[in-house]
């Protein structure tokens, strides 16, 4: 079951390359516009660039999370999947995590690429790749379910961003806070823990509560 | 008369029409002695002299800015688990008076902060905390208004404002986390309050004439809701028309 649905879910992204490569263009794009608006200053984009790279990451998962669900919802499948017999909330977990993997993880195995761009040294590098590594799959979790929260409108590009950005908050802070520690060379081992933490309790839950809000926001 | 009957729109809606309008009167009375407590009585501050008097307004607002976002969650939850129809009503026409509280306090804040900080704003983790809450009630009031169908508007908005109430201990403790230059909490220390008695007591004074505000409030924007709600039924009609 966990293999059909994962081979399927990859055969997907593979016809739809442009699903894995889009994202990864558009992360590429928005990070070398920040030099070109800030100037060419060394000390200034070394700085600020790992904000930059988490906050280019934010937006990259809320166009990926954005209308998710919609293509399901209107040719039906998702009724399907809530009225079928086999487990829904697992379904959703495996799209969560396939969705994590075709579209953040191409951008995360980037970042040391982007780290020679801007010469940021390799210890924040790593933590950055850390961060990010436990941080992406919350911000497109919360992401999907601000898009099942959003799926019964027609047209909704702004309210879910709107909605959904307050949430990531506590995500942006604790990681924020780990590559500011490591760049002074402080322990951020308690950010990471708390990532971590963050992670083992959204990426179970999520499953049951996007089960329910696409329950309320299908039946009309 | 038990808890259903009161549950009951209709009779909930002609019942309130008298205590909606005593509770107003009060309610003006209590603020205006508030007001003048806080603001003549009260002895000045040794160290912001009488500029720290915008507490009186600033506090409550705040509190009550947390408060009603939970009250706006657990109402939310009785709604989407028992299907009461004035949970609904309740936990929906919280959100823009939560709004008002959050919006008080961040603009009281701020004509407070340019005499003691020498600025309108810093980013402080309360500060920003309390701006993030706006946002949420912002999100709450736009997901409701966004649907037609508002039987599902209120089962999603219900969804989001019990899952934004994890954002509120981040919120409460953030003082304790990131330490940075709002004041410590005065009020709520249990050993021995940092504010002398003569300030402290108007503070609770205008904390429940906020709670009284709140309620006043919410009794008006629940019948109104419940109208709206109500508007193409016949005892709606028959009420228009006496």
């Amino acid at each position: 079951m966990i293999k059909t649905i994962l081979l399927k879910e990859l055969s997907i992204y593979i016809r739809n390359l442009n699903s894995v490569f889009l994202p990864l263009i558009f992360f590429f794009l928005i990070i070398s516009i920040f030099p070109l608006v800030l100037g060419p200053d060394k000390v200034l984009l070394n700085k600020i660039i790992p904000g930059v790279i988490w906050i280019t990451a934010i937006l990259t998962t809320l166009l990926i999370s954005n209308n998710f669900f919609k293509e399901d919802f209107n040719s039906g499948i998702i009724e399907i999947y809530l009225t079928s017999e086999s487990s829904i909330e697992l379904i959703l977990f495996l799209r969560i995590i396939s969705c994590w993997i075709f579209t953040c993880l191409p951008i995360i195995i980037f970042i040391p690429i982007v780290s020679l761009l801007f010469e940021i040294p390799f210890s924040s590098s790593i933590i950055l790749v850390f961060t990010l590594l436990l941080g992406t799959p919350i911000l497109i979790s919360i992401g999907l379910f601000g898009s099942a929260l959003t799926l019964g409108l027609s047209r909704n590009n702004i309210l879910t961003p709107i909605l959904i950005i307050p949430f990531y908050i506590p995500v942006l802070v604790f990681s924020a806070s780990a590559i500011e520690s490591v760049s002074i060379g402080l322990p951020y081992y308690s950010q990471i823990y708390i990532l971590l933490a963050l992670l083992m309790l959204i990426l179970p839950t999520m499953p049951y509560l996007l089960k329910y809000t696409l329950e309320f926001s299908i039946n009309n | 008369m038990n808890i259903s009957t009161i549950a009951n729109l209709k009779f909930f809606y002609i019942k309130t029409k008298n205590i909606s309008l005593f509770l107003s009167i009060i309610t003006l009375i209590l603020f205006i002695i508030g007001l003048y407590w806080g603001l003549f009585i009260a002895p000045p501050d040794y160290l912001q002299g009488n500029s720290y008097r915008i507490m009186f307004i600033h506090v409550p607002a705040a509190w009550l800015s947390l408060q009603v976002y939970i009250i706006m969650a657990v109402t939310a939850f009785i709604a989407l688990v028992w299907r009461v129809k004035i949970m609904e009503i309740i936990s929906i026409q919280c959100a823009p008076i939560g709004g008002l509280f959050t919006l008080i306090a961040l603009v009281t804040g701020m004509i407070w902060g340019k005499p003691t900080w020498g600025t309108y704003w810093v980013w402080d983790a309360r500060l920003t905390s309390e701006l993030i809450l706006l946002f949420l009630y912002i999100g709450v009031i736009i997901l409701y208004s966004a649907f037609t169908d508002k039987r599902q508007a209120v089962k999603v908005t219900s969804i989001l404002a019990i899952i934004g109430l994890i954002n509120i201990p981040i919120i409460h403790f953030s003082v304790e986390w990131w330490n940075t230059l709002h004041q410590g909490p005065t009020v709520t220390k249990f050993e021995k309050p940092s504010a002398h008695i003569s300030m402290l007591l108007p503070l609770l004074y205008m904390l429940f004439v906020f709670n009284m505000c709140f309620i006043t409030i919410l009794l008006k924007r629940i019948r109104l809701g419940i109208f709206q709600r109500e508007k193409n039924t016949k005892w709606a009609e028959d009420y228009l028309n006496d």
